[in-house]
Formats: structure tokens, sequence, C-alpha cells
């Protein structure tokens, strides 16, 4: 069950994939933006009931 | 010419009676019948001519005094040489079957390679680790046993979830997957599901034709071994036309027992032809009354959760009980074959392609890296094999969790990220932590004995 999703941002300030955190789990997905990939389907699901992606932009 | 007519010639004395001498020729005319039928004959040397124009009636010749050699022209019909056999219609015919005349119909066994459409069927490769607990919320999803699937819905019971060494005796098995209740849930709620499944890549199924009339039938066989007795229900579910069917089994004991079931084809639900989930085979451990309820559906139809269950026992009722399984095989038509066992590597192989356990634990090397400029580090990671799609990247984070080793100098940082993914090569960062020189290349270590990396393309 997805905890929090972050956009990264690559070294050109581009949005590049998604870091996601889980409930009741130390694990860290990293999930590129294809559609074909299964954490990204879970990443949209989520979004589309009510989860929010924090978005710090780039140029840390 | 003197003619002697009398009824019956006898021997004077003795008991023998002579015709003619030698050199004299006794002739026997058209239209006599010579009867010896009550006699005991001693036949001459030669009684079977050349000619073939004479036959024994009535006499046997017993199979020791035959000898010499038949021609074969005599036996049969058709070329005799070293190449051909003689069948039973006294025909000679090619000792080589013809091309294309022997199918697996006609043979005990399936002999088709990879036949077994269930990938880590006997449970051997465990990648991700080896005992998880698992309840309705926590540790669900891929945790154990390699392209298993574990799904709680509305569940209030928990599961330890491991990969196990209890397997039947003398089928060839080294590994089982086992699921222990640790925590029973004796009510079920009507909307409450607990399985297991396996999801299968459409591509891999196209040869079972489904969505035509000439679908194919599926077997599934497996071993299971379970304390808690009674009927359990196996579910086909085709994701991409929306359709199911189910099949039950009854476990009569608690002994390992080998179960077979074959589902119909599927004449108008398809599979598309992709790397997509396509066919998920769920086997159930408890199932509410959303599930059941009427008679099983056997046949396939617009998927539904009614009736897709019926019958199944509520497996998690009790703590003391305990679900073993291994030896599962799917394959096209209506017979079991033995499973096929696969090489270590090989099955391992096939498992890479969904999942790919880089390494764990402290000074674990990983990748070359360098900054690319003084905040960000970056790698090329390559694939084993290639991905089913393009890969996420699971891992464990922390403080140093991550060591990037350089000339006389380490360089620690706490996650990483993703830049770029492909099914074969990944691209890698982390610009939160690192800070050195641009162009400074050194290499990556896993720098905690909790640190844990892997890519990720399951369905």
């Amino acid at each position: 069950m997805i905890n929090t999703v972050t956009k990264n941002y690559n070294v050109d300030n581009v949005f590049c994939s998604y870091q996601v955190t889980y409930v009741n789990s130390n694990i860290v997905s990293s999930v590129p933006l294809d559609p074909a990939n299964t954490d990204y389907q879970a990443i949209q699901k989520w979004i589309a009931e009510g989860g929010v992606v924090i978005d710090n932009g780039g140029g840390e | 010419m003197s003619k002697l007519e009398v009824d019956t010639i006898a021997p004077q004395s003795g008991t023998q009676v002579t015709l003619g001498e030698s050199g004299d020729t006794v002739t026997i005319p058209t239209g006599v019948t010579l009867d010896a039928s009550n006699a005991t004959t001693s036949l001459p040397a030669n009684v079977v001519t050349t000619d073939g124009t004479q036959t024994l009636t009535n006499k046997t010749i017993d199979a020791s005094q035959l000898s010499g050699t038949v021609a074969t022209s005599n036996l049969g019909t058709g070329t005799a040489d070293a190449t051909t056999f003689l069948r039973g219609d006294q025909t000679y015919a090619s000792a080589t079957p013809a091309a294309g005349s022997i199918t697996t119909t006609q043979l005990a066994y399936n002999p088709n390679p990879f036949r077994n459409i269930i990938i880590n069927g006997d449970m051997s490769i465990a990648q991700r680790g080896t005992s998880v607990s698992v309840s309705d919320g926590s540790n669900e999803g891929y945790q154990t046993c390699d392209r298993y699937e574990f799904y709680l819905q509305n569940a209030g019971s928990v599961f330890t979830w491991s990969q196990d060494t209890d397997v039947p005796t003398g089928q060839g098995f080294a590994k089982s997957m086992k699921f222990d209740v640790t925590t029973a849930d004796t009510s079920v709620g009507s909307s409450e599901e607990v399985n297991f499944r396996q999801k299968i890549e459409g591509q891999n199924l196209q040869y079972l034709k489904f969505g035509t009339a000439n679908a194919e039938q599926l077997t599934l066989s497996f071993w299971v071994k379970t304390n808690k007795t009674g009927i359990y229900i196996v579910k086909l579910y085709n994701s991409d036309s929306g359709r199911d069917v189910s099949a039950s089994y009854t476990v009569p004991d608690s002994n390992w027992n080998k179960y077979t079931l074959t589902f119909p084809a599927d004449t108008t639900g398809s599979f598309t032809n992709d790397n997509g989930r396509s066919l998920d085979i769920i086997w159930w451990l408890v199932g509410g009354s959303a599930v059941q309820g009427g008679t099983l559906n056997t046949s396939w139809r617009t998927n539904a959760d009614a009736s897709s269950a019926t019958g199944q026992v509520n497996f998690a009722d009790s703590t003391s009980n305990d679900f073993w399984i291994t030896g599962v095989q799917l394959e096209a038509g209506t017979t079991a074959s033995d499973f096929e066992f696969l090489p270590y590597d090989v099955n391992l192989q096939r498992c890479l392609r969904y999942y790919e356990l880089l390494g764990s634990g402290t000074n674990y090397p990983l990748f070359n890296a360098y900054y690319l400029n003084p905040s960000a580090i970056y790698t090329v990671a390559p694939t084993k094999v290639t991905m089913r799609t393009n890969p996420s990247l699971v891992q464990t984070t922390g403080s140093s969790y991550y060591r990037f080793i350089r000339d006389s100098a380490n360089d620690f940082f706490d996650s990483i990220s993703i830049d770029i993914s492909k099914t074969n090569y990944v691209e890698l960062f982390n610009s939160t932590e690192a800070s050195g020189t641009g162009g400074v290349a050194g290499f990556i270590r896993l720098n905690n004995a909790s640190s844990y990396l892997a890519f990720n393309s399951e369905l």
C-alpha cells in the first residue's frame, strides 16, 4: 500500500521518475514513467483515488 | 496288365506291406481319394515339393522339425530389406516413421520443452526473501517465491508466507511454498478474499489460440499438503478479455496429494499479444459470500465475483492450519504430463525477467560510477536479462546505505533514483547527498547490513 509519492528530477531539472514509500514497509521504489510498469500503474491508481504527489521541484 | 481286385491288403506275416520295388512308380489316378486321416503317418522327406502343388491336410509339423530360410517374398509383399519390417498384414513397411506421423497424442507424455506456462513451478527461486508475515495492507504482493503474488482483501487473518523444504516424497522437489495461519479469522466477511496467484504475459499464451475455434483446453497440476481438508477453488482470469472460469479440488487428508484440473478452451476471449498481464491463475484460500453462492462457475464467462469460489473452505479458521504447494504446472491439452524440471539457472533466468536482486548487505559491490557534476553521482546499470518492461528500482534506504568509493576517499549517500529505465540498462543517480568533484570516478557498494537493491518489472 502506497504511503507517499515524490517526483524525482534529474540533473537537467527534468521530471524523470517517482520515489515511492509504502505503509508498514522499509522499502522505497524509484519508478520510471512507463505505463507498462505495474508500479507506475499503481501510482496512477493511487492518484486517481486521491493520493497527492509531492513535488519539490528540480534544481537540487 | 493284370488287375487285382480286393477289399483289404494285409501283410501275410508281421506288420508291413510293401508296394513295388525301388525304382518303381506307384500311380494313384486322378479322382482317387487317398484317405489317410486315421493313419499314423511317417511323411517322406520330400512330401512338400518345390512346385507347391501338394498340401498337408490335418497334419502338424513340429516347429523343431523346420529348418532352412523362408524367402522374404513368401512372407509378405513390399520391399524386404534392412530398413523395413513385416507388419501383421504381411506387408513390408519402413522401419522409420514418416515425418510428422508421431504426435504428442500418441506419446505417453508431453515432450514439448517449456510446456509449463507457470514459471518457478517448483518454488526453487525466492530472490526477495524466504519468509514474511502478511496481513491485509502489509507485505502483500510479491515477497517470497518468485512470480507468486499473495492477495488479501478485507481479511482479518495473518499469515507467515514462506519458501519451505516440506515436499512430497520421491517426486524430485526440493522446495515448496507455505502459508501458515498465525492469526485466525473464523468469521469471513462477505467481501473477504485471500488467494495467491501467478500472472502470465499474453505473448506467452498465443499458442493456446484463445478466442478462436481452435482454442486449446488447459490442464493445471500441482501438489498440495494441508491439514485443512475440504473443497478448494482455482480460478483462471483472462484480464485482456475480462473472462473467468473456475474448478475445484477436494483435499481428503493431510498428506501430500497431486491434483489435476482441466479447464475448458475459450473460443471467445483472446489474449493480447504483448508483454502485459493476460492470464491469472488464482488459488483461493478464503472466499466470502460475494464469491460464493450458487453453483461454481466452470465455464468461461464475463468475469464476475459470484460463483467464482463456491464451496471454498475457510483455510484461515485456525492457527493450526498450514498449506503447502509445489510442482505447479499449467499446460495445453487435457492431460497432466510429468512436471517439467528445469535446471536452476534456467529457472532463475526466467524469473529475472520480472525481478532481479542486485545485492544486499554491507560491502556488496554494485556499479562503476562517477560525479556527473559536483552534486550528482551517476551510473548505468545493466540488467542480467531483458526485463519484461522498463524496471523500477526497489531498495531499502537510510543514512549512508550507499558508499561511493573513489581515490583515497569515500562519499556516502542514502538512496538511488532512476533517471532513465530501459529493459536492458538503467541509468541511476543520487543528487541529494552526493557532493564531490565533477568527473571523478569510482564505484558504488551497499554500505549497511539492511541495504537491499533490486530491479522490478513484475506483472
